[in-house]
């Protein structure tokens, strides 16, 4: 994975695996500084959280140049709203990547409305090999993908397509033929199943 | 509940990865509102969700970031929000405000054309003495806005066994919202007559909209609620009929910073984008 420069030379303590480098208390402690206006703790920020950002939002948005824009978009709203993270509700990883996720899905849905969708919908099979693909390489994805090895194909399928593929759950319906009541209730006992392994090893 | 439509609690794991459309995702947030078990699972979920997007990590280019910390250094930072303590029990609140909101009360003075009066109301800690506390004028658009939920409760709606509201929500999800301790009082005139009475909470980005004095609209027409945001427009909902001049509660949930509220007419039962001019837009 090729590393970040920063502006000055330094080198950049984090760009892969971010979550488990940086504990939540220490994200935390940093979230709270930049809520002071403190932009060294920014930049310290950027650095653990730019990289699951810019992925997550490349696996939703594909293009590469758009994703560069939705990624500073949401790092931009990190800075901005940072004293409205509540470190007592949910961890910084998990309040970050919920608005990144959700700025890319909300990009990918208003060009929908053009025929770039169906586009996307033809491609799908190969987009799905390579997010199974890409998951696979680095270690701490691997523990996750073991954890998706262990869903059922449907849960699976169901949880692939709407997190790193964006659909609606009625869209991942369409695609595997099943009906969307089914899907609904697969993502959430998928995920259920994906956080009580994922928790197993904490 | 619309047919053929899941469950809200069903769709948690949709509504974290992003997966509903509009109309469900607002379902949801009325949902987790109201149901702590609920919320408590989505917040547990949106970590797994992130291990998901921690797996994908991949580095962007270093130019990223001199323009992002260059954007940065213009933008000006959110304040922070009041601390809220923990909900309170609902149904001794309602109770409170049957004693001390007669629906008949009348509407706030009147500001100027298009513009909008905010007051922030400290909640107290017993809900008995809610309104006792409060400003005069919130406590008038607090009262006209419960006045609402009591006036639409004792209809008809209120003897259907989830006492669900008109506009979609339900009396404990309007209470939820005016009780919360961050609760935001708007008020704003609708340009063809009448005036709109909002009761805000940032925590529960949610909303209630009550409006008294609406115009009548032909039966081919309704009155249609937007959430206007930086990312386009939504739908949060039409407004139901007027019931002794009064319209609502109508609840907009999944409020995000910049969001601004607008509401304009449509035809029939309601549009996808709005069509009709905005007869009252609030930045919220």
């Amino acid at each position: 994975m090729a590393s970040v420069r920063i502006t000055g030379g330094r080198a950049s303590p984090a760009s892969g695996p971010t979550a488990r480098v940086c504990p939540d208390a220490e994200l935390a402690e940093l979230m709270s500084r930049v809520a002071r206006g403190d932009c060294a703790a920014f930049d310290a920020v950027y650095d653990r959280l730019a990289a699951p950002v810019f992925g997550v939002v490349c696996s939703v948005v594909r293009d590469r140049c758009q994703s560069e824009e939705v990624t500073q978009e949401v790092m931009v709203e990190v800075w901005r709203s940072a004293s409205r993270f509540d470190p007592g509700r949910g961890s910084a990883m998990a309040w970050v990547t919920t608005i990144a996720h959700r700025r890319a899905v909300d990009r990918v849905r208003s060009e929908q409305r053009s025929a770039n969708r169906e586009l996307r919908a033809a491609t799908f099979s190969i987009a799905y090999d390579d997010v199974v693909e890409t998951t696979l390489a680095h270690l701490d994805r691997e523990r996750v993908r073991q954890c998706l090895a262990s869903l059922t194909e449907l849960q699976r399928e169901s949880v692939l397509l709407a997190y790193y593929g964006g659909y609606t759950y009625a869209e991942v319906a369409q695609m595997l033929g099943v009906a969307p009541g089914t899907v609904s209730t697969r993502m959430r006992d998928g995920l259920i199943r994906l956080r009580d392994r994922l928790e197993l090893d904490q | 509940m619309r047919s053929g439509r899941p469950e809200p609690h069903v769709l948690a794991g949709a509504y974290v990865m992003d997966a509903l459309d509009d109309a469900d995702r607002a379902r949801v947030e009325r949902h987790l509102i109201r149901c702590e078990a609920c919320a408590r699972e989505v917040a547990g979920l949106r970590e797994t969700t992130a291990r998901l997007a921690a797996a994908r990590a991949a580095a962007p280019p270093a130019a990223l970031k001199d323009r992002t910390l260059h954007v940065v250094g213009g933008t000006r930072q959110l304040p922070p929000r009041l601390p809220v303590p923990a909900p309170r029990r609902l149904a001794g609140v309602r109770l409170a405000f049957c004693q001390t909101a007669p629906p008949a009360l009348p509407a706030p003075p009147a500001p100027h054309a298009r513009t909008v009066r905010q007051h922030r109301a400290r909640r107290p800690a017993v809900p008995a003495r809610a309104a006792a506390l409060l400003t005069a004028s919130s406590a008038a658009v607090l009262a006209a806005v419960l006045a609402v939920v009591l006036v639409v409760t004792a209809g008809p709606a209120a003897r259907r066994p989830a006492t669900a509201l008109p506009g979609g929500g339900t009396a404990d999800a309007v209470a939820a919202i005016v009780t919360a301790r961050d609760a935001t009082m708007l008020t704003g005139r609708v340009a063809t007559g009448g005036r709109a009475m909002i009761v805000m909470s940032g925590r529960r980005h949610a909303l209630v909209f009550t409006a008294a004095g609406l115009r009548r609209l032909p039966s081919s027409r309704c009155y249609e609620l937007w959430v206007m945001g930086p990312d386009g427009d939504r739908a949060a909902g039409r407004l139901p009929a007027a019931r002794h001049g009064m319209t609502g509660p109508v609840i907009a949930a999944g409020l995000r910073a910049g969001d601004q509220l607008g509401l304009s007419v449509e035809p029939g039962r309601g549009a996808g984008h709005p069509t009709g001019r905005m007869l009252l837009v609030l930045a919220l």
